[in-house]
């Protein structure tokens, strides 16, 4: 069997375990509406504010929805793999001859097709709240694909957590740490309206990277200087995280 | 390989990282086509060492072949060759019935509609056909059983590897369970079990490996195993037998050691068990006995050897009265299902 034709095996088995649980979807989908809702709306006025850099709060909160929606949900692919663990059912997984990695493979497909499914819903939204996305159909379609990668990032923390804690109620524990990490980021304000050691906690913050690079694409369309910085720490932490993933799960099945 | 032996196993080491010695050092080889069976109590190393065989766990040393491939090189012809039904009934509850058997065709190679097919036939087998189309979270803990053991099947596989097959069963579901493993058997595929049910290893295995504490402490067919027990047991409740210094207990076990005719004595629950070698022409003199020393006899009976005497012999306990200890003792070595090989 081609290692191909094993991960569409593993990662179709775990997208209809996904479907299985129609909570899930839910949890996954409805999150970013209140976002809009709840957000977006009481904080229209910022834009008023002079060297606000757009003209409407929904077009500049729209990255943020697409960010925190993914780094919401990377524990939820952890959790289902700990499910698994715990049927044993991952070991039905790992006694049968198919390679190891494409296990894990499949497992961290399905947190891409998640979060690609995610950002098409909220882009559909933000579009039917009459966001304009500057970068067009071409920077939709980067937009989705970098909010995928980061998905399957977040997927490796949530993957370590849960093969070094190996319970369920811990790994959403220590997920809820990474939480801030979405909110200490230039989501509500831009980079200039922030002081003191919010603005340093921000400056180090990888996640502001990526959504720096987003939203530019929504609001300003193809500025490469805005945008590249954020490309680049995508790549580093996706090769990070799955490098880290991927030691861990060696150790945890060899 | 040697053509005769399907699984080959020397000097067999499992220490785990924690430093609990799991395994240490066993040696046996199983022959082909035959029904062999792993006897013990829970923690005495019995699913480890399966585990290891299955390439589910790494061990610390020693040699072990499987089906003529070695575990570490060639680990996944070992996993091709071999089906697993384990003892902690790994299923997908999403699943239903019929996905989750071609689903495991397909993981072991088959095509769709080859695996669709096998699907079909071991729904039939295992008498799920009626409700192949449910989820598996559905079934009852019975069903369970037999969906996990067919999903074990889909690839013909030369070993079966049966971790404690009718644990939690009823007792109708259990002895149906034990036809279906010997018309299984008559078919072919070696089968590998553990199990601490002595009735079970007594119906099923060609031959037995008594389990204690990490090593095999015996060997051997049911029958030359019982045999090496030797006479009858005179089984004999005495009452007040307990701790402390009015055990009566131990002052029996004082006095009948002495006597010629007794080949062997231990303390079992409530009373002694004393082997013999003619069990009626014993009872007289030990009756006589006990009354002479004023130990006062509850009930006595007389039995042929049991697999239970036999592994009374060889670990000087009963495998049940072993159980609580054993189970917290587990309870700590396998502190998460499955995934403690680091």
């Amino acid at each position: 069997m081609t290692v191909f034709r094993e991960i569409r095996f593993i990662y179709m088995r775990n997208v209809r375990a996904w479907l299985g649980r129609p909570p899930l979807i839910i949890s996954t989908l409805v999150p970013p509406v209140f976002m809009f809702l709840f957000f977006g709306a009481p904080l229209g006025g910022m834009t008023n504010i002079p060297g606000f850099p757009a003209n409407d709060y929904n077009s500049y909160f729209t990255g943020m929805v697409i960010v925190l929606s993914v780094v919401m949900n990377g524990g939820d692919v952890a959790l289902a793999l700990l499910a698994d663990i715990m049927s044993g059912y991952f070991d039905k997984l790992l006694l049968a001859p198919v390679n190891r990695f494409s296990i894990l493979v499949g497992t961290l497909l399905v947190s891409g097709t998640r979060a690609l499914l995610q950002v098409l819903v909220i882009v559909a939204l933000a579009l039917a709240m009459g966001v304009n996305i500057k970068g067009g159909l071409v920077g939709l379609v980067a937009i989705v694909v970098a909010a995928s990668v980061l998905g399957i990032a977040i997927a490796c923390i949530g993957l370590i957590i849960a093969l070094r804690t190996r319970s369920a109620q811990l790994t959403q524990n220590v997920f809820m740490i990474f939480m801030p990490l979405a909110f200490l980021t230039t989501a509500f304000m831009p980079g200039e309206f922030l002081t003191g050691w919010f603005k340093l906690a921000v400056t180090l913050n990888p996640i502001d990277y990526v959504l720096v690079s987003v939203r530019t694409i929504i609001i300003e369309g193809w500025e490469w200087d805005s945008i590249l910085p954020g490309l680049w720490v995508l790549c580093a932490i996706t090769v990070i995280m799955l490098t880290a993933a991927t030691w861990i799960y060696r150790r945890a099945t060899a | 390989m040697s053509d005769e032996f399907m699984v080959e196993v020397r000097n067999l080491v499992k220490v785990y990282p924690d430093g609990t010695p799991a395994v240490g050092g066993i040696d046996f080889g199983v022959p082909r086509g035959e029904v062999f069976g792993f006897l013990g109590p829970n923690g005495a190393g019995k699913t480890t060492t399966m585990k290891i065989l299955a390439t589910l766990l790494r061990k610390t040393s020693g040699s072990v072949s499987v089906s003529g491939y070695d575990i570490d090189a060639d680990s996944r012809a070992v996993r091709q060759s071999i089906g697993f039904a384990m003892q902690e009934v790994g299923l997908d509850d999403l699943a239903t019935g019929r996905n989750f058997l071609q689903f495991q065709g397909m993981l072991y190679g088959l095509h769709r509609p080859d695996a669709r097919q096998k699907a079909d036939e071991l729904l039939e087998v295992a008498g799920l056909a009626h409700v192949a189309d449910q989820l598996v979270g559905t079934y009852s803990g019975g069903m369970r059983r037999r969906i996990d053991l067919v999903g074990a099947l889909v690839h013909d596989p030369d070993i079966l590897f049966l971790d404690e097959p009718t644990v939690g069963l009823d007792p109708q579901s259990r002895i149906a369970m034990w036809e279906h493993l010997e018309n299984l058997n008559a078919k072919g595929p070696t089968i590998l079990l553990t199990t601490q049910a002595m009735e079970e290893a007594d119906r099923l295995c060609h031959s037995i490996n008594i389990f204690d504490q990490g090593q095999i402490v015996a060997s051997g067919s049911p029958d030359a195993l019982k045999a090496e027990v030797g006479g009858d047991v005179v089984q004999i409740a005495l009452n007040g037998s307990g701790e402390g210094p009015d055990d009566s207990g131990k002052r029996a076990v004082e006095i009948i050691q002495q006597q010629r005719y007794v080949d062997g004595i231990n303390r079992i629950r409530g009373g002694i068990a004393v082997t013999v070698r003619n069990g009626s022409a014993a009872v007289p003199p030990l009756v006589g006995l006990l009354h002479e020393n004023r130990i006062p006899v509850a009930s006595l009976s007389v039995a042929r050897p049991t697999l239970d005497d036999v592994f009374l012999k060889y670990t000087g306990r009963t495998i049940r009265a072993d159980e609580a200890t054993a189970e917290a003792l587990s309870g700590r070595m396998r502190p998460l299902m499955g995934l403690n090989r680091r």
